[in-house]
């Protein structure tokens, strides 16, 4: 029902690259396991009641948890990234548990952004922003493959300047 | 707009003069450095008094501490409004407005006239007392976008608003005829009717009752100093309400001149400012609770670049286009300004079941459109209508939480740019909403095609 909700509703979503999920992985997952190895190692070196070490290693556990949540989470959270070129519009889609679908006219776009951290950079991957005059448009596409951002970008701008109506 | 590349059609033709050109062009006003000198004389003094006051200065007096602060405050205000002033010139010429300021490190703002917004004259208090004005203009979009010329003479100030009102639109200009266009009147608001209004908005009647709940509790406990006490702050508290909305809405005045719509109003300090009709964005029209009953509302419009503008000045761009007004005449300025788009009453409803996520609102959410605009409707203490032409959506957004999941409810947004405009169906039934939106990206393509 909720994925009828959020269908395309021309072409099929297009759908971002699986080393999104790495760079998920590695922003999310990774300092929850280093967090997770000093809680086990404070709670077992630490010279305190053994009432606190426990719940030190607790916490440990805990957090590995989460990390396990947040790995699967990150996939999830990828393959809900979806664009789909219309005619006229731009469609966006994205989120997991908070879904949310922005359809942009191509004529009101005002400026398009590509950007890649570091990390991005060493996956390969960018993420295309569209500005129209409102800040609450905010459609972003991460985890695109460096061509394409570049494609997609000179698309849109392409497409903006042949359709432009002004604010 | 920071990025040259961001609207490649509104790109003007590459202007003559660099940066590195020299810097010909007009001062402002004389006064100007001496005003502003003023101004900054008074945060001089203040500080230079607190810090010589507070820390002590060494051994030497209280009155040579302050003979020092107040001199040397007012000296150092004088001297750096001088400066300013010297080192500021604008030039109008065939393309942009230019504005050149700074002593060491050189800016210089190109304002394109057909990026130009609004242009608009306030008249702070001080500046009023000598005849003088500031100059704001408004670009659209980035975050300083525009700049403000103070200050010339509020003669000057019309020509040169009338000049680049005239170049944005891409008239001739005739510089002979010597008076802004006044235009016919569309709507006053007299300071009676602003008092009366605040007196029984919602916000002033809570404050009103925390105030004397306040002030009885400490009664009944038996506190009198308190009470006293009480009874000046709460009192000061609500005279400042009252003024603050009364003394700058004063004398309101709401003109249809060829530009746009044009206010006016303000006891102390002036206001005018036009507000094009091709700028509007969205209108929201606001009836708080015993307003709707006495058949009043608030006006408001969103304008792209007025956003940031706000602020607590009293002169500061305000997006409120009517502060009160009748049924009638908010009913003619809406026509004027988003023609035939506010007839439809919005039909869509939020679903019974959306309960549990908004309990009482659900009953008063409707949205809807017609061929001209999308309206939507919420609130029952205070009533707000966003209404939206149609070619001026920005951008649709559907979405949806994990409770809406559940209850199959969604959310659909309609952009427009930043300002008092939310044109919002919450909650709606999740299919109606997907619907509402995609319906409303066909009306908003072909409107944006006839426009």
């Amino acid at each position: 029902m909720s994925d009828d909700l959020f269908r395309p509703v021309g072409p099929p979503w297009q759908r971002v690259s699986p080393a999104l999920t790495k760079a998920l992985r590695i922003l999310c997952v990774l300092p929850l396991l280093l967090l997770a190895v000093v809680l086990a190692v404070l709670g077992v070196l630490l010279p305190v009641p053994s009432v606190v070490s426990w719940v030190l290693l607790g916490a440990a556990a805990a957090t590995v948890l989460g990390a396990a949540w947040t790995w699967s989470w990150a996939d999830r959270s990828r393959r809900a990234v979806g664009y789909a070129e219309q005619e006229d519009d731009l469609i966006v889609s994205s989120g997991v548990m908070f879904r949310r679908l922005v359809a942009v006219p191509y004529g009101r776009m005002q400026f398009v952004d590509v950007s890649a951290d570091p990390l991005e950079r060493w996956l390969g991957i960018a993420t295309v922003t569209l500005h129209t005059a409102s800040t609450e448009t905010a459609a972003e596409i991460p985890g695109l493959p460096a061509e394409e951002a570049t494609r997609l970008r000179n698309r849109l701008t392409e497409l903006g300047e042949s359709r432009g109506s002004g604010v | 707009m920071s990025d040259p590349d961001a609207a490649p059609q509104h790109t003007p033709p590459p202007a003559p003069a660099g940066p590195a050109a020299p810097a010909v062009g007009r001062r402002t006003h004389p006064l100007t450095g001496l005003l502003q000198g003023v101004l900054w004389a008074f945060a001089g003094v203040a500080s230079l008094t607190g810090s010589l006051l507070g820390d002590g200065w060494g051994n030497v007096p209280t009155w040579v501490a302050l003979l020092v602060a107040v001199v040397g405050g007012l000296a150092l205000g004088e001297a750096a409004g001088f400066l300013q002033w010297y080192f500021t010139r604008y030039v109008i010429d065939t393309a942009e407005v230019r504005v050149e300021r700074g002593i060491l490190t050189k800016t210089s703002r190109r304002m394109p006239f057909e990026r130009i917004q609004s242009v608009d004259i306030a008249e702070p208090l001080l500046a009023r007392a000598f005849g003088l004005a500031e100059l704001r203009i408004d670009m659209a979009g980035g975050d300083d976008a525009g700049t403000t010329l103070r200050f010339l003479t509020l003669e000057e100030a019309r020509a040169t608003r009338r000049l680049l009102l005239d170049r944005a639109h891409g008239r001739e200009h005739d510089a002979s005829v010597r008076h802004d266009v006044q235009g016919d009147l569309v709507a006053e608001a007299s300071p009676a009717q602003v008092l009366l209004g605040t007196l029984v908005s919602l916000d002033f009647v809570i404050a009103v009752l925390g105030g004397v709940g306040l002030l009885v509790a400490s009664l009944v406990a038996g506190q009198v100093v308190v009470f006293l006490g009480g009874v000046v702050a709460v009192g000061t508290w609500l005279i400042q309400i009252v003024g603050q909305r009364v003394i700058r809405q004063w004398g309101f005045t709401l003109h249809r001149t060829p530009d746009g719509l044009r206010i006016e109003r303000g006891l102390l300090s002036r206001t005018s400012q036009t507000i094009p009709f091709a700028r509007v964005q969205g209108v929201a029209v606001h009836e708080p609770f015993v307003w709707r009953r006495l058949g009043w509302s608030r006006l408001d419009v969103d304008v792209a670049g007025y956003a940031k503008a706000g602020g607590d000045d009293a002169t500061a761009t305000s997006s409120t286009l009517l502060p009160i007004a009748d049924r009638e005449v908010t009913a003619r300025v809406l026509e004027t300004l988003v023609p035939g788009a506010f007839s439809a009453e919005p039909d869509v409803q939020a679903p019974s079941r959306a309960w549990p996520v908004d309990p009482v609102a659900w009953r008063f959410r409707r949205v809807g459109s017609n061929e001209q605009g999308f309206t939507a409707r919420e609130g029952w203490v205070e009533r707000r209508t966003s209404v939206v032409p149609h070619h001026k959506v920005q951008s649709v957004e559907v979405r949806q939480g994990p409770l809406g999941r559940r209850l199959g409810l969604a959310t659909v947004e309609i952009h427009t740019p930043d300002g008092p405009v939310d044109a919002d169906g919450k909650n709606l039934d999740a299919e109606t909403a997907r619907s509402v939106a995609l319906a409303e990206l066909d009306l908003a393509r072909t409107a944006r095609r006839g426009a």
